[in-house]
């Protein structure tokens, strides 16, 4: 709402400067966004009115809080209609009384159409409104100096000197479909519930919004009929939606205008024309079936002491309230307040209590810690919940192994899903759709983060950058498969994604790790911080994902079964190389190596409580063997065979060489392992573990049908 | 028998050619061996006469000692000799680069989620969480925002169907925790949230941090404690705070929260718009009709929420100037935090 600072001051006698006036605004909730000079002689306000207060998108309601604010008194526009001639010989029927409460209306006779004058056009322009013609002004200056729209027909085009207010539905019966050409020339489909304004014939205008091309002001109008009402909030915002069509009017039309102050506009309308188009004012109809009866409000003293936190004496309270146009009557331990027509949101006490604290101040209560309880409720602790720590100690490790945390957007396309090759049955294609997203491409709810990843890859590697690790927490949306029934809500999993790329060759120091291995390190460096132990990484099928480079991970008693995509936790691989090569990227054939982990379904195995062991007494034995095998014979599978060996002997086993090439048969590789040996209650003899471990080396050249290695 | 003639100076003539540890051993053996020059003596000392037996011994363990000592000594000047040869070998570059993976970065959002949730975790807030996608009755309707409310407006929905929509603000999980729980409650709820607006100063989805104080007895005074002490530790003890009127329908009154612009210190800037103030946070004392839908006695309890932008917050405290910057995800931008 634009306010000249000039216009502001007819109506109220401010001796303040722009800027303090500007300030006493703001603080009691008309915050003044800029105040903008204007010319040499004028600034105008650009003032945030917040939805509650429809009575404030005016001069005189601006001026009214002003005047609650500096207990001083507003001076009302002149609108006294001395003479008026003839009678009205119109006849108005409000058809739906629930969206019409009020239709008042007015005929001017003898206009002459023209120009406003240069006072009139530039208040407006002030107001950023164009100036269209002397009566067309004068709506709108109206509109603007007291709040309430009009509306001005030619009164020529009014077909039967009739007016009715009502719905198509009410009006013309059920299911009437009713085409209508607005003033801005554009024709409309009018919903059947919008409330019309009709003559003898037709609609002439969509009550509350906007009038119709056929009966507007123009150059070779006469005499008008100019409209004053009061249309329900409601109706008229419903109307606006359905239309897509908002104005000055249906602004404050769905905000709640004042059914009072309705007439004064139309007096005030119309003795401004006469001033600025001649004419001779007639008679007026005022149909008021739905009259205003506010409630009486009781607001105890103590209550206001109470919510605000302050010592108010019962002559402070009513002092702050005086000047705000309520009806007060004083008793004991309250107040009985009803409030103006045009403060439709005061409704409770509650309500009259904001208006004590606002013109009281808010600076002046004072800012005072509460005196609170302090809870014993473990849920209620203060302190982080167990799985907020469990996703920071993730979120620190990634961030210790080098990854940098981004953020995306929860939005993907259809298109990203169908690049990743996710197919029909699989759960991420139970997608979670927006109805109006921004851009198509951001159309649907993410269900893995892994195309925010490609496109994060993309980008930065359009920079030059050598190496890519980043990683993201983020929800991912699940459609249930229920959702048909609207209210259904998806589900929502945590999910923890990371991509890793570096460029291969240049490095200062040769590290020929597979990339993979450094991810699948990363992840499993994480788990075992988390004290996780029980896993398995197994062969993945997942589409996107290289075949010999890829594995779905599960933990605890969760089994690998292919067909349910489920019970797996995460996968971590490299990105299928089909995909890579559709990537707008520079690098020659790179491993891009991707992983993503359902955080939620790990958190439950990572809440083990720590349990001290005691430290071994007695000293260890170690053997290494070699041994040849199908090159095949993955390692996961020797070591569940090592473990398999009945020993309670054997403490640890690993496998610290891996290989193939010259000395090893093709189709053969030589896998190398180490095995701890440690009793608990004695020391070991040598000869005792060459005679297990030989037994132990045989055990495993059975099972995996290999050789030792010579 | 004929006596040994004294070997020393031949002895330290050899020494002398003695280049590594191997020629050393080498005259070790040759005096000292089993078969050594100087053992051999002594085994043969028994042929030497009974009356002579007792000063020769002595000279030739003399003899002994003094090429004992002199091997020592040779042996860890060698000793010293090859270990700084060693060192010099194995000496390196020490200005190259040492090999070290750089620690990732947090994202600054989360970075400012953080240090928003960790004073209000030390003033006995607990954190609590709520679903992305949510129900129009707890986005909108528990909140006091029916349907036709022009309140509406003040957010542009992401709708998904008739009644479920994009979270447009965390303000839902108040909602949520009060009907699940009985007061006193004492609660932040940090997370993302979604608009239907894409500028310089907008972007789809954002973060809010949400907080909610219910117990007896609570007023608009606390409200303004808690919420200055929580702004005083997050931008520095001296920093100005203002409460005004606003316009919230879930909380009653309502005060919108301003800063002194911590970027001209309130002489008036281009990211104040020369107020000298920064708005901040939203907050009030929560609406009895928000109470009542969740069962809550508004004659007995009485609370005040308050919520913020992350985005904005993290904006002002490094000068960042567009916020889509925060979800392009440019690792240029990102190591900089």
């Amino acid at each position: 709402m634009r306010v000249p600072f000039e216009w502001l001051k007819e109506f109220i006698d401010i001796k303040e400067s722009p800027h303090d006036v500007a300030h006493r605004l703001t603080m009691i909730g008309l915050e003044v966004e800029a105040v903008e000079q204007v010319g040499s002689d004028d600034v105008v306000f650009e003032v945030n009115v917040t939805p509650n207060r429809p009575d404030c998108l005016s001069i005189i309601g601006i001026a009214r809080e002003l005047s609650a604010s500096y207990k001083t008194p507003v001076v009302f526009p002149e609108h006294d209609v001395l003479a008026e001639t003839g009678e009205l010989d119109f006849n108005v029927d409000i058809v739906d009384a629930e969206l019409c409460h009020r239709y008042a209306g007015r005929v001017v006779r003898n206009l002459k159409i023209g120009h406003s004058p240069e006072w009139l056009r530039k208040r407006l322009e002030k107001c950023s409104i164009r100036s269209i013609n002397n009566i067309v002004d004068v709506t709108n200056y109206v509109l603007l100096e007291l709040g309430h729209p009009l509306h001005a027909f030619d009164l020529k085009t009014i077909k039967g000197c009739r007016i009715i207010v009502g719905t198509p539905n009410r009006v013309k019966g059920q299911g009437t479909r009713i085409k209508f050409r607005t003033l801005d020339n554009i024709e409309r489909e009018i919903p059947e519930e919008s409330l019309l304004i009709w003559d003898a014939e037709r609609p002439i205008a969509i009550a509350g919004v906007m009038g119709g091309m056929e009966t507007e002001v123009s150059d070779s109008t006469v005499d008008i009929f100019i409209e004053s009402a009061y249309f329900d909030p409601v109706s008229v915002r419903r109307t606006s939606k359905a239309l897509g069509l908002k104005t000055e009017s249906s602004y404050r039309f769905e905000r709640g205008t004042d059914i009072k102050m309705l007439k004064k506009a139309l007096d005030r309308a119309a003795y401004l024309m006469k001033e600025v188009a001649g004419g001779t004012i007639c008679g007026k109809i005022d149909i008021y079936p739905k009259r205003y009866k506010p409630d009486e409000i009781n607001v105890r003293y103590n209550k206001v002491n109470e919510t605000l936190g302050l010592k108010l004496t019962k002559e402070e309270i009513a002092d702050c309230l005086d000047g705000l146009g309520f009806e007060m009557k004083k008793s004991v331990n309250s107040l009985k307040i009803k409030p103006p027509a045009y403060r439709r949101d005061i409704k409770r006490e509650i309500d009259v209590i904001e208006e004590v604290a606002r013109i009281y101040g808010y600076d002046r209560i004072p800012a005072q810690l509460p005196k609170a309880t302090i809870g014993i409720d473990s849920q209620w602790s203060g302190v982080k919940s167990q799985e907020l720590k469990i996703k920071n100690n993730i979120k620190e490790s990634f961030l210790k192994s080098g990854f940098t945390e981004v953020i995306n957007y929860s939005f993907m396309g259809l298109q990203d899903i169908d690049l990743l090759g996710i197919n029909g049955d699989d759960e991420r294609r139970n997608l979670v759709q927006i109805k109006n997203p921004l851009k198509t491409e951001d159309s649907f709810m993410r269900t893995t983060l892994i195309p925010s990843f490609i496109k994060n890859l993309v980008q930065n590697l359009s920079h030059g950058n050598r190496e890519l690790r980043l990683f993201e927490i983020a929800r991912v949306f699940i459609s249930s498969q229920l959702s048909v029934a609207s209210s259904q809500l998806p589900i929502e999993r945590e999910h923890l994604a990371a991509i890793y790329y570096k460029e291969k060759g240049k490095a200062l120091y040769r590290d020929d790790t597979p990339d993979f291995y450094i991810v699948k390190g990363v992840i499993e460096a994480i788990l075992n911080n988390l004290r996780i132990y029980d896993y398995s990484f197994v062969r993945s099928s997942e589409p996107f994902l290289h075949p010999g480079q890829s594995a779905d991970i599960f933990i605890g008693s969760q089994l690998p079964v292919a067909s349910r995509q489920s019970v797996k936790t995460g996968y971590v691989g490299a990105l299928s190389p089909a995909i890579v090569d559709s990537l707008d990227i520079k690098a020659h054939k790179p491993s891009v190596i991707v992983m993503e982990i359902d955080i939620d379904s790990i958190i439950p195995y990572a809440m083990q409580v720590v349990k001290y062991r005691p430290l071994p007494r007695y000293p260890y034995i170690e053997r290494d063997t070699a041994i040849v095998v199908d090159s095949l014979l993955e390692a996961e599978m020797l070591m569940k065979w090592l473990k398999s060996y009945p020993s309670d002997l054997i403490e640890d086993t690993y496998i610290f060489d891996v290989y193939q090439g010259k000395n090893i048969p093709e189709g053969k590789k030589s896998i190398a392992f180490n095995v701890r040996y440690r009793a608990s209650d004695r020391t070991l003899k040598d000869d005792e573990i060459d005679a297990l471990h030989k037994s132990l080396v045989d055990y495993i050249l059975d099972k995996t049908k290999g050789q030792l290695r010579t | 028998m004929s006596y040994m003639e004294d070997p020393k100076q031949t002895f330290l003539e050899e020494l002398k050619s003695v280049k590594n540890l191997a020629d050393l051993a080498n005259i070790k053996v040759k005096y000292l061996g089993k078969k050594g020059i100087i053992t051999s003596e002594l085994k043969s000392l028994s042929k030497v006469p009974p009356e002579e037996r007792p000063l020769y011994g002595k000279k030739i363990n003399e003899i002994k000692q003094f090429i004992e000592t002199e091997l020592d000594l040779q042996e860890s000047r060698l000793k010293q000799e090859e270990l700084k040869k060693q060192l010099l070998s194995e000496s390196l570059d020490i200005t190259l680069n040492g090999k070290f993976i750089p620690f990732g970065k947090e994202h600054p959002i989360n970075k400012v989620l953080s240090e928003v949730t960790d004073i209000f975790v030390k003033m006995g807030f607990s954190v609590e969480e709520g679903p992305e996608v949510e129900l129009d009755y707890y986005n909108f309707e528990a909140l006091n925002i029916p349907k036709d409310h022009p309140a509406r407006d003040m957010q542009d929905t992401f709708y998904i169907s008739d009644d479920i929509v994009l979270r447009t603000h965390t303000s839902p999980v108040q909602v949520r925790v009060m009907e699940k729980r009985k007061p006193p409650v004492r609660f932040i709820a940090p997370g993302k949230v979604y608009r239907c607006d894409a500028d310089i100063t907008h972007t789809p989805m954002f973060h809010q941090v949400e907080g909610l104080m219910v117990d007896r007895g609570i007023t608009f005074s606390n409200l303004k404690g808690v919420l200055v002490a929580f702004l005083h530790q997050m931008f520095g003890a001296d920093t100005p705070v203002r409460f005004r009127p606003s316009f919230f329908p879930f909380t009653e009154p309502s005060a919108e929260v301003d800063i002194g612009c911590i970027l001209c210190n309130g002489t008036g800037c281009r990211v104040c718009k020369g107020s000298g103030w920064l708005e901040i946070l939203g907050a009030g004392m929560v609406n009895p009709r928000v109470f009542e839908h969740v069962g809550y006695d508004p004659e007995e309890y009485s609370g005040f929420a308050f919520g913020m932008g992350i985005e904005r917050i993290a904006m002002l405290k490094y000068s960042i100037d567009d916020i889509r910057l925060f979800f392009e995800n440019d690792i240029r931008f990102l190591r900089q935090f």
